[in-house]
């Protein structure tokens, strides 16, 4: 058992160090994705200095937060989209019957599906969510409930775009829907839990999970109580084993396509 | 410009037959909607505050009216079609046609958002009503001069978009361009008017394009005054005039740096 995770891990970090390297074979394109990924991100503090003029606080939450909130969000999607990036496009994979490649491999299907592409512009992000979190100064236990989280907060995103990609398995279009639905959490998730009320709230904690991907952890960082934490990981192990399952169980109606394609 | 018409009407009774496809967008603009309808809730304290001249359903109109050329005109799709056909060298076969390629892009592009625009229109009248209310003060009469500074506003996003583009020429990806270029538009003129910013630095913000863009049409509609709308309407033909002008400059020099490599 033991053996096997660690050939699947070993696996993962190959397969990350070789689309790292393909993707770096440009190198200008490289170093220009990934910087101006961080200006891209950069520009978006604007708005907060704008609404900071207008009230000293934006739906309880000072600029320090909305920083911590800003650097948790791109570093949860840049960890996610570069170590999992398929997972964002998987309806494509299946609605075009693209999935027959990986099928046929020696390995986990899933694992080698969802890592099977990195986004590179996703560095940027990284990169720009940790210096984001490092200006805010949590202190040195802020700092590591800062990574745990970027870990859970991609456990969580992954686990949601799998989730909703799988269910093209059974329903046609999903595609745009699963893109639409992934961005409109990141759109939720950066922007205070403050500003929302009564059942748009609950929804945002527990059904799009944003609350638990980011605004939990934010309140955390700040202020910390075990038992939320508890609440955040049992809540991205509950999604991601019930991502897991609805992937298999629809992987069982999976018909291939004819198309030929070459995978390079 | 008989055959611009041409591939205009094409692409425009193509497009028809996918709009269910562009009603599934909807959510996406649903939700920017909704969170800036919470926000400005929040920001406001009190229903007659005024937030840099604009009352509440004015701000969430201008954010909404912004958002909806955003989405109605998909202008990612004009950067990603020209770029696509730069890298991969389609432009090779587009550029022997007889027409401008810079042309036959705004005409397809034109006719791509002929059908998306007037069903994010209704989309976007449907939530206003729904949520903020009716838009005090607007002027069903002047609805003519609204839609041509739209029209401009949308074609001078577009050229400025396909010069960017252009670059890919010289460069193999100028996406990262195109993300800065966006944002400035976002976070300057889509999420709020240019009167929210210093006093110092509306002069300047009025120089850029986000005035003609997104400002100017999204304005005219909150808050629509004759002056202001031949203001717009100057500044935009100025804007065009001179976004042509780069566009087909930089095609013309990229064109000879073009390297085919057979396959």
């Amino acid at each position: 058992m033991l053996t096997a995770v660690k050939n699947q891990l070993r696996v993962c970090l190959l397969s990350l160090k070789y689309n790292i390297m393909r993707e770096m074979v440009n190198k200008v394109t490289f170093l220009t994705n990934v910087c101006f990924m961080v200006l891209n991100n950069a520009a978006l503090l604007v708005q907060w200095f704008i609404l900071f003029r207008l009230r000293e606080d934006v739906g309880g939450y000072t600029l320090r937060e909305i920083m911590l909130l800003w650097g948790l969000t791109a570093a949860s999607f840049g960890l996610s989209h570069i170590l999992f990036a398929r997972v964002f496009s998987l309806s494509e994979l299946i609605i075009k019957g693209k999935l027959d490649a990986y099928l046929v491999q020696p390995k986990n299907v899933l694992v080698s599906v969802i890592t099977s592409s990195t986004d590179i512009s996703a560095i940027g992000d990284l990169l720009y969510g940790v210096a984001l979190a490092c200006a805010c100064s949590p202190g040195i236990g802020g700092f590591f409930l800062f990574l745990l989280f970027t870990v859970t907060g991609t456990i969580v995103f992954t686990a949601f775009a799998l989730l909703i990609g799988s269910l093209s398995f059974w329903f046609l279009r999903m595609d745009m829907l699963e893109n639409q639905a992934v961005m409109g959490m990141i759109s939720f998730a950066t922007y205070p839990d403050g500003i929302f009320q009564g059942i748009s709230r609950f929804l945002l904690y527990y059904i799009i999970p944003v609350g638990m991907a980011v605004w939990h952890p934010v309140h955390m960082i700040n202020s910390f109580h075990a038992g939320t934490l508890f609440t955040v990981l049992g809540y991205a192990l509950l999604l991601l084993t019930a991502a897991v399952c609805v992937f298999y169980r629809g992987l069982r109606k999976y018909s291939s396509g004819n198309l030929m394609t070459a995978r390079m | 410009m008989r055959k611009y018409m041409v591939i205009y009407r094409s692409v425009l009774l193509e497009n028809l037959q996918y709009a269910a496809n562009v009603a599934m967008g909807f959510l996406g603009y649903f939700v920017f909607i909704f969170i800036f309808v919470k926000l400005w809730g929040y920001m406001y304290r009190t229903p007659e505050e005024l937030i840099a001249g604009y009352t509440k359903e004015q701000m969430i109109w201008y954010v909404m009216m912004t958002e909806m050329l955003f989405f109605g005109s998909n202008a990612a799709s004009v950067a990603r079609e020209v770029a696509g056909d730069i890298r991969g060298g389609n432009i090779a076969y587009l550029m022997n046609r007889p027409y401008h390629y810079t042309l036959y892009i705004l005409a397809k592009y034109t006719g791509e958002w002929s059908v998306r625009l007037p069903m994010y229109v209704a989309l976007a009248v449907v939530i206003g009503m729904v949520m903020v209310g009716p838009l005090p003060h607007f002027r069903l009469t002047a609805v003519w001069a609204m839609a041509l500074c739209v029209i401009l506003g949308l074609t001078i996003n577009a050229v400025f978009k396909m010069c960017i583009s252009l670059f890919s020429f010289w460069i193999e990806d100028a996406t990262p361009f195109q993300w800065l270029y966006d944002k400035l538009i976002l976070v300057v003129g889509i999420l709020f008017p240019v009167e929210i910013f210093p006093q110092t630095l509306q002069p300047l913000l009025k120089l850029t394009p986000i005035y003609t863009v997104c400002y100017g049409p999204a304005k005219l509609i909150v808050d629509f005054s004759p002056e202001k709308c031949l203001e717009i309407l100057v500044v935009q033909i100025l804007y065009l005039m001179v976004g042509c002008e780069m566009m087909f400059l930089i095609y013309r020099k990229g064109v000879k740096k073009l390297y085919v490599n057979g396959g």
